[in-house]
Formats: structure tokens, C-alpha cells, sequence
């Protein structure tokens, strides 16, 4: 079922442990002391005005960027770019590049048969439905709008199975009732045991989806 | 509508472009070229000439008839992927949206590849006259060859203003493409008859002055119509020119292997269909898209009997050109292996290990290398007479080979331009560009056993077929042991 979390294995471990983060671009220091904590089971959303480092920390997060100080640890482990780590970690921190000569559902079908999953069980066609992508199955991925691609990539993480995501600004690029449809998909994943680490700009659309509001500037 | 004269605005912006250059740089660049074009002219002049007019013309009719076809051919594909009307970026962005006359617009670049066009077929003519022509050679069909070649450009300058008869007419081209290739092998099987004479000089100049004639005509009518070239038409050519140049400023070939794929893609209807579940995921993944590639297929299968081209060349040759085609036809799926090594989103999102993916990823390139190496050694074995014994299988055996080359190539990524240039006595060498352009080829080193048993001229065994088997086997294991790594889900080894 989409927006259903997958958790392989119970864990005691908090989905997402930050402590004393320190990353700088150069000289310019972009994230200093942050600390954060997502229980297992929980959702995140953090807050703050543009280039304050939210995308920063979800990508050191994901493993994406190495900081220059301080420990993240991902259901007790190390972030990191195993298969294990990216069977429990779904994010769309980076924007993909689509595969060439494959449509908008045959991309759907081969993340969800990578998973071991029943392509016509997972519910493809429901999720492109949902995504308003129904008319967009036979689609190449690259000629879809931006906003499509958006609706696109979210229907593939929601599609696999997964313990935590880790979305930024999912709401970018979706008109209104894409957002509520999102939302909703969250919380619907939330409440199914899976995690959420997200960055936003929209505080109605990360109550919507069942996640605490933080700050960047409340991590430090 | 007020129409802007084009000739003072583009005075104006080369001005402006120069105002910021040295005094003295644009001549030092004219400069270089020249001394380059001697250089390189000097060095290479006698081989040149033996190439172009050797002592004896050794080429037969068909072989003359065949290669007209194809440079003819060529021509015309490689005029028509380029556009053949485009105008710099900043011209499009800027000239193409202002109220300015489009056929002065364009005129410069039609004024260009028309010079080019008359330039390379008034050459390639001369080549072939000279390879295939009885002596004495006239003239005057040197410069028949000339209008042949505007002839090909007026054509494809229609075809980018023209609609589906264009497309059609794509397809036609390709067909005598192919079959002028073909000309070429059958030649090189049976060796055709020469030429034994020409038609008397008064025919000849009255056929040439015919076809100039209707040559000049038809260019007048080019140049009224120049203002018909469809706004996207000319759009599409000048980003083409745009990538070409950041390519070769940037010494950066895949960025043209991208813009490729992209217009490939974006111009085919697909039709979403379930992937093959018998097979492993990204492997059911690959032969999709190689069967969404039918032309490419057509074209490996009849390409498959290229090699046997090189019946008059160096019998060591043959290995290396076999090995060269199994890598092209195992990288008819590599675009796969390119978008993963760009970009490994959507691996992280299918979480399959390093290893497991490029082991999925090497399975169909080797069924289509082995499938074209087996063909590839067929023909050489009924066309140039190898030696009895299972070429067949030997062929087969190249499926590995291919196969890690093709992935091996398309795992590259971006050239490396921060490696140090090394100084030599004809100049210096860009190292990074010059690695980049041999990774995958160097694993056709494991083809060496296949190389050695076609060169050595002696009957085939199956032990030798086994051997070749074994390397390509071997080095796929070293191959995935030393690049992959099964806790790692990135195709290249974190910096």
C-alpha cells in the first residue's frame, strides 16, 4: 500500500540521533552545534528562512555530505552508502536523473521489483493515479514538468518500502491539492511506524502531515 | 512590421566582442592554425598523398560506386544531425526573437556549410578518382563532385524546413548507406572489375555544366526559402552547435553522448509494458531498452560485416576491429550504466549493492557482444577464408570482453582536466582527456587470445576458444572484485 512504512527490523535506536553537527562551505560556517533527535515512529519537520542549512543537515543526514565535526547516527548506525542503510532510507534530498527509454510506471515497477515486491501488489497505477500521473504513465520521466517530477519521485519513495524518509521541501512545485494529497500520504506513513525527517517552508502542510515543527535555529 | 538590418547589428556585437581581445591575439591565432595545417600537413603529406593518388589505382567500380554512396550518404546524415542552418546561442537567445530578416539571418551559415559541403565532396571526389579512376582523370568531375555535395546540402536545408517526407527520406538515406557498406564487403569478397575508361570530355562537360545549371537553380530557391526554416528547427541546431562547442572547449564528450540520448528519447512514443521478471531487475531493464533500439540492432547486425573491409589490410587488424565492434554493440544499453554513474539517486533508491548492479548490468551487453562477435567471425570465416575451426564460438567467447568494455566505458564519468599535461616533442598532451578516451578500450586487452588466433593464420581448436572464454571470465571477476563492492551502493569509490 503507498504511504505505508516498511520497518525491516525493530529497533530501540532513535530513528535519527544529531549531536554537535559542524559544517562549514569554506570559511563560512553553516551549521554549528546542532543537535536533533527524530524517535523511531516520529516525524521532524524543520523550519527556517532560505540558506540556514536545513538542506545541509538532511543531506549530511542521508550520508550525502560529510560534516566537519560532531556524530549522526541513523537507527544506531552510521549514515552511510551501504545497501542496508539505503533499504531502511528513502530521500529526495538530490533530484534524480531518470533512466533513458523508460516511462514514468516502468520506473515505478523496477524500484518496486529492486524491493522484491509484486509489481501489480504494490499498487503502481493507484500511485500514479493518487500523484495525478495516470495520464503520464507511457511518459518519459525527463519530459514531465518540474512539478510532475516531483509527484513522480514521491510516488517512487512512497512506493518501496522504507523506515525513514528524508524529504526536502516536498511541497516544492505541487499546487494545492497535490500538498494535501502528500500530506496526507505522510501522515498515513507516520502512523504505519515509519520516520520522517523533513525541511519546509509551509508549517500548514507539516502539521498536516502529522510532523513536529522545529527551527533551524532551536537545533543549535 | 519594421525589419532591422542584421549586417550593422552583428558589426556592432563582433566589435564589442573584440574590444576586450589584445591587440595582435586574432592574428596570433591565425597564426597557430596556419603553422598547425603546415606542421601536421608536412608531417603526414606523403602518407596523404599514397592514400589519395596512389601509383596504380587499385579500387574496383564497385568498390568506387559503393564508397560514392556512402560518403554521400554520410554526408547527408551528418549535415542533417547537425541541422545544417544554425546560429550561435546568443543569436538564437537574442537575434532570432528581434525583428530581423531571417534569410540574412541565416545566410552565413547556409554561405558556410555550403562551402563545406562543396569543400569535402570536391576532396573525397579527388580521393576517389584517384583510388578508382582510370588515368588520366578528368578534371571536370572533380567538380561534378563539388556540386554533388551542395546538392546533398540543399537537400538536407529542405528536409530541416520539411515534414514527415524528411523523415522518409532519413530512412531511404539510411538504406543506401547500408547498402553502399555492403557494396563495400561484397567487393572485398569477390574484388569487382575496375573501371576501364570515361565518357568522352565533351559528354562530361556537358553533364557537369547541366548539373551546375540546376545546382545554381535550386540554390537561388534555397536561399528565398531560408526564411520558411521553422523557429524550433533552428533552435534545436544552434544548441546542437552550442553542446558541440562546450564539448570540445571543455574536452568533455559525454555531454554530447547526453544531448544525444536526450533527443533520441524525446522523440519516441513509448508504450509502458511489464520487464521481463524471468530475468534479473536492471537486466530486464537493459534488454527493454535495447529493444526499444530496433535501428541500432539493424545496424550492429549489418555492421557485423565491416571487418571483412580489412581483407587487404594487415591480418592483425582483424582481431582489434572484431573486439571494437563487440564493445559498440554491448554499449547499446549503456546508457543505463552512464545514468547511474552520473547520478546514483536512483541506485540509492533501488538499494542494490555496487556489485549486484553491475553484474546485472554486464548481462546484456554480453549477449550482444557474443551474438555480434559470433556473427562478426562468420562472415570474416565465409568472406576472407579463416582458417577451419569454431569461429563461431570464438565469437561467443568475446561476449565478456565486449561487455566489460562497454560497462568499463560507460562508467567514466566526466574527463579529469585537473591531471597535469605532459610535455612531449610534438606538443602538450592533456592527460586527463587522454585516459578518458581509452578506459573501456583497454579492457579489450582481454580479447588478446582471440587477437593472437586470428593473426596467427592457423586452424582454430576449442582450446583456444576455451582460453578466450576464460580471460573474458576472469577479467569480469577481477573486473567486478577490483570496481564493486557489496556494502557499497554507488558505482564509484567514495573520495
Amino acid at each position: 500500500m503507498i504511504g505505508a512504512a516498511s520497518v525491516p527490523e525493530v529497533t530501540d535506536h532513535p530513528a535519527v540521533q544529531v549531536d554537535d553537527l559542524v559544517v562549514g562551505y569554506g570559511s563560512t560556517p553553516v551549521l554549528s552545534g546542532v543537535r536533533l533527535l527524530v524517535p523511531s515512529g516520529a516525524g521532524v519537520c524543520v523550519t527556517g528562512e532560505n540558506g540556514i542549512g536545513k538542506s545541509t543537515l538532511l543531506r549530511c543526514v542521508a550520508g550525502l555530505q560529510r560534516p566537519d565535526d560532531g556524530e549522526i547516527r541513523v537507527f544506531g548506525g552510521r549514515a552511510g552508502s551501504t545497501p542496508d542503510f539505503w533499504r531502511a532510507v528513502v530521500t529526495t534530498v538530490e533530484p534524480p536523473t531518470w533512466y533513458p527509454g523508460l516511462t514514468a510506471r516502468e520506473h515505478a515497477e523496477l524500484v518496486c521489483r529492486a524491493h522484491g515486491q509484486d509489481p501489480s501488489a504494490a499498487g503502481i497505477d493507484d500511485a500514479l493515479d493518487q500523484f495525478g500521473l495516470a495520464g503520464h504513465r507511457d511518459a518519459i520521466p525527463a519530459s514531465l514538468s518540474s512539478g510532475q517530477k516531483q509527484r513522480l519521485t514521491l510516488a517512487l519513495a512512497l512506493l518501496r518500502p522504507s523506515s525513514l524518509l528524508i524529504l526536502d521541501e516536498p511541497e516544492q512545485r505541487l499546487d494545492r491539492d497535490g500538498r494535501a494529497l502528500v500530506a496526507d500520504l505522510l501522515a498515513e506513513y507516520l502512523k504505519t511506524g515509519g520516520s520522517i525527517l523533513m525541511a519546509s517552508h509551509d508549517d500548514a502542510f507539516a502539521s498536516s502531515s502529522g510532523t513536529e515543527i522545529t527551527t533551524m535555529e532551536s537545533l543549535s | 512590421m519594421t525589419t532591422v538590418a542584421v549586417a550593422p547589428l552583428r558589426r556592432w556585437i563582433r566589435r564589442a566582442q573584440v574590444a576586450h581581445l589584445e591587440r595582435g591575439e586574432r592574428f596570433g591565432t591565425f597564426y597557430f592554425v596556419i603553422l598547425f595545417v603546415l606542421v601536421v600537413g608536412s608531417m603526414f603529406w606523403n602518407r596523404l598523398h599514397a592514400l589519395v593518388w596512389p601509383a596504380d589505382p587499385d579500387t574496383s567500380a564497385l568498390a568506387g560506386a559503393a564508397l560514392i554512396t556512402v560518403v554521400a550518404g554520410g554526408l547527408y546524415l551528418a549535415l542533417g544531425r547537425l541541422g545544417p542552418l544554425a546560429i550561435s546561442r546568443p543569436a538564437a537567445s537574442w537575434l532570432l526573437t528581434a525583428p530581423i530578416s531571417r534569410r540574412r539571418l541565416l545566410w552565413p551559415s547556409f554561405a558556410t556549410t555550403t562551402a563545406f559541403a562543396a569543400l569535402t565532396s570536391a576532396v573525397a571526389t579527388l580521393a576517389l578518382l584517384g583510388r578508382a579512376g582510370p588515368r588520366p582523370v578528368p578534371v571536370t568531375l572533380v567538380l561534378t563532385g563539388a556540386l554533388v555535395g551542395v546538392g546533398v546540402l540543399l537537400v538536407t536545408v529542405a528536409a530541416q524546413s520539411g515534414g514527415r517526407w524528411a523523415v522518409l527520406l532519413d530512412a531511404v538515406v539510411s538504406l543506401l548507406l547500408a547498402a553502399g557498406l555492403a557494396g563495400l564487403v561484397v567487393d572485398a569478397a569477390v574484388g569487382a572489375p575496375r573501371l576501364s575508361g570515361w565518357p568522352p570530355a565533351a559528354t562530361l562537360v556537358t553533364a557537369t555544366g547541366a548539373f551546375a545549371l540546376v545546382a545554381g537553380l535550386f540554390f537561388v530557391l534555397a536561399v528565398r526559402g531560408l526564411t520558411r526554416t521553422p523557429d524550433d528547427r533552428i533552435l534545436d541546431a544552434s544548441r546542437t552547435a552550442g553542446t558541440l562547442a562546450d564539448s570540445a572547449f571543455g574536452v568533455e564528450p559525454s555531454w554530447v553522448a547526453d544531448m544525444v540520448e536526450r533527443r533520441y528519447w524525446t522523440h519516441r512514443k513509448l508504450r509502458s509494458a511489464a520487464l521481463n521478471s524471468r530475468l534479473p531487475v536492471l537486466a530486464a531493464q537493459d534488454l527493454r531498452l535495447a529493444l526499444r533500439r530496433p535501428r541500432r540492432l539493424l545496424w550492429l547486425l549489418l555492421a557485423s560485416a565491416l571487418p571483412a573491409l580489412l581483407t587487404h589490410a594487415p591480418v592483425w587488424l582483424l582481431g582489434p576491429a572484431v573486439l571494437v565492434g563487440t564493445l559498440l554493440a554491448a554499449g547499446t544499453t549503456a546508457g543505463n550504466t552512464r545514468t547511474d554513474a552520473a547520478n546514483p539517486v536512483l541506485l540509492r533508491m533501488l538499494a542494490l549493492n555496487s556489485r549486484r548492479a553491475i553484474t546485472q548490468r554486464l548481462l546484456i551487453p554480453a549477449v550482444l557482444a557474443a551474438a555480434w562477435g559470433a556473427l562478426a567471425l562468420t562472415w570474416l570465416e565465409l568472406l576472407v577464408a579463416l582458417p577451419p575451426g569454431p569461429w563461431w564460438a570464438l565469437g561467443l567467447a568475446l561476449g565478456p570482453v565486449g561487455a566489460i568494455a562497454a560497462v568499463r566505458r560507460a562508467r567514466v564519468g566526466f574527463v579529469n582536466n585537473a591531471l597535469l599535461p605532459i610535455d612531449t616533442p610534438m606538443g602538450s598532451i592533456s592527460t586527463g582527456p587522454a585516459l578518458a578516451s581509452v578506459i573501456g578500450y583497454d579492457a579489450l586487452l582481454l580479447g588478446l587470445p582471440a587477437i593472437v588466433l586470428i593473426a596467427t593464420g592457423t586452424p582454430l581448436t576449442w582450446l583456444g576458444v576455451a582460453t578466450q572464454l576464460a580471460f573474458g571470465l576472469l577479467g569480469g571477476r577481477a573486473y567486478l572484485a577490483g570496481t564493486t563492492d557489496p556494502e557499497r551502493v554507488e558505482l564509484a569509490k567514495p573520495t
